[in-house]
């Protein structure tokens, strides 16, 4: 199944808003093509940066993510989806979620079904962690609210739940407004963030 | 297509619903997509447990 929208996000720029087009189903092939133009990007992002000695806190935590890997491990699989934006003839960002097996948390909501970002990524040109100047900004936003629309798709009515990278809790803790549920133990010690219905409805706004 | 469920089975499918506040088809898929998880995870090799946290017991769930 592939399913594509027309969506916007930001040029950094200028500040105007450009033409995306969000894909539900990326192939393999247009996975491949990511890996391809991201990677030479990080790597010269990891070698600066091991060069001038910066602390591994400063270092991209997402560098060493392999999305053919995980396009491998879920192609074919109901559950999952993974997702990719494209503009400029680029991929500008790319997620997976999985739509089945993750309950919510937050007690007003606790054990009903949640779509749960396991992975989500904007383009090492486009993170400010990557380059001094990033190209497009809206990226991660769009990619959430392409999650909540998937949960409200499920009839999960919005709810989310995604462990964050410490340079990303910022993003889910301001800008997405999520609740922020603490460290967890199970999960390498990254902070979970869970979204409610109605952060959810306000987040799309 | 059409379902056909006996009493228990609708049952169970609308205590389901309430509890997890889904429709049936919602729930029918969530089933349909864990029920398919697990089979390809099974003929790759792993396997499935249930874990008592308190008893500390761990039983190895047999899918036929």
């Amino acid at each position: 199944m592939r399913e594509e929208s027309a969506v916007l996000i930001k040029e950094r720029a200028t500040g105007r808003l450009v033409e995306a087009t969000l894909i539900d189903g990326i192939t393999r092939v247009e996975v491949e093509e990511a890996e391809e133009q991201w990677r030479p990007v990080m790597a010269q992002r990891i070698e600066d940066l091991r060069a001038r000695q910066a602390p591994r806190s400063k270092w991209p935590e997402h560098g060493h993510w392999d999305w053919r890997k995980k396009h491998a491990a879920t192609q074919g699989l109901l559950a999952y989806r993974m997702l990719g934006l494209r503009s400029d003839g680029r991929m500008q960002g790319l997620m997976l979620v999985v739509t089945a097996g993750h309950a919510c948390r937050i007690a007003e909501q606790k054990n009903k079904e949640m779509v749960y970002v396991d992975y989500v990524a904007t383009a090492p040109w486009n993170s400010p962690s990557v380059v001094e100047e990033p190209q497009y900004g809206m990226v991660g936003r769009v990619l959430i609210a392409a999650a909540i629309q998937l949960s409200l798709d499920e009839g999960f009515k919005g709810r989310l739940g995604l462990h964050s990278l410490p340079q990303a809790e910022e993003f889910y803790r301001k800008q997405c407004a999520m609740t922020d549920l603490g460290a967890d133990e199970k999960k390498q010690n990254l902070r979970y963030f869970e979204m409610t219905i109605a952060q959810a409805a306000e987040f799309l706004r | 297509m059409t379902l056909n469920l006996t009493e228990a089975e609708m049952e169970a499918l609308e205590r389901l619903c309430k509890q997890k506040d889904l429709s049936k088809t919602a729930v029918i898929r969530q089933a349909l997509k864990l029920y398919q998880m697990v089979d390809v995870r099974l003929a790759q090799g792993d396997s499935l447990f249930f874990e008592d946290k308190e008893k500390k017991n761990k039983a190895e769930l047999m899918v036929l």
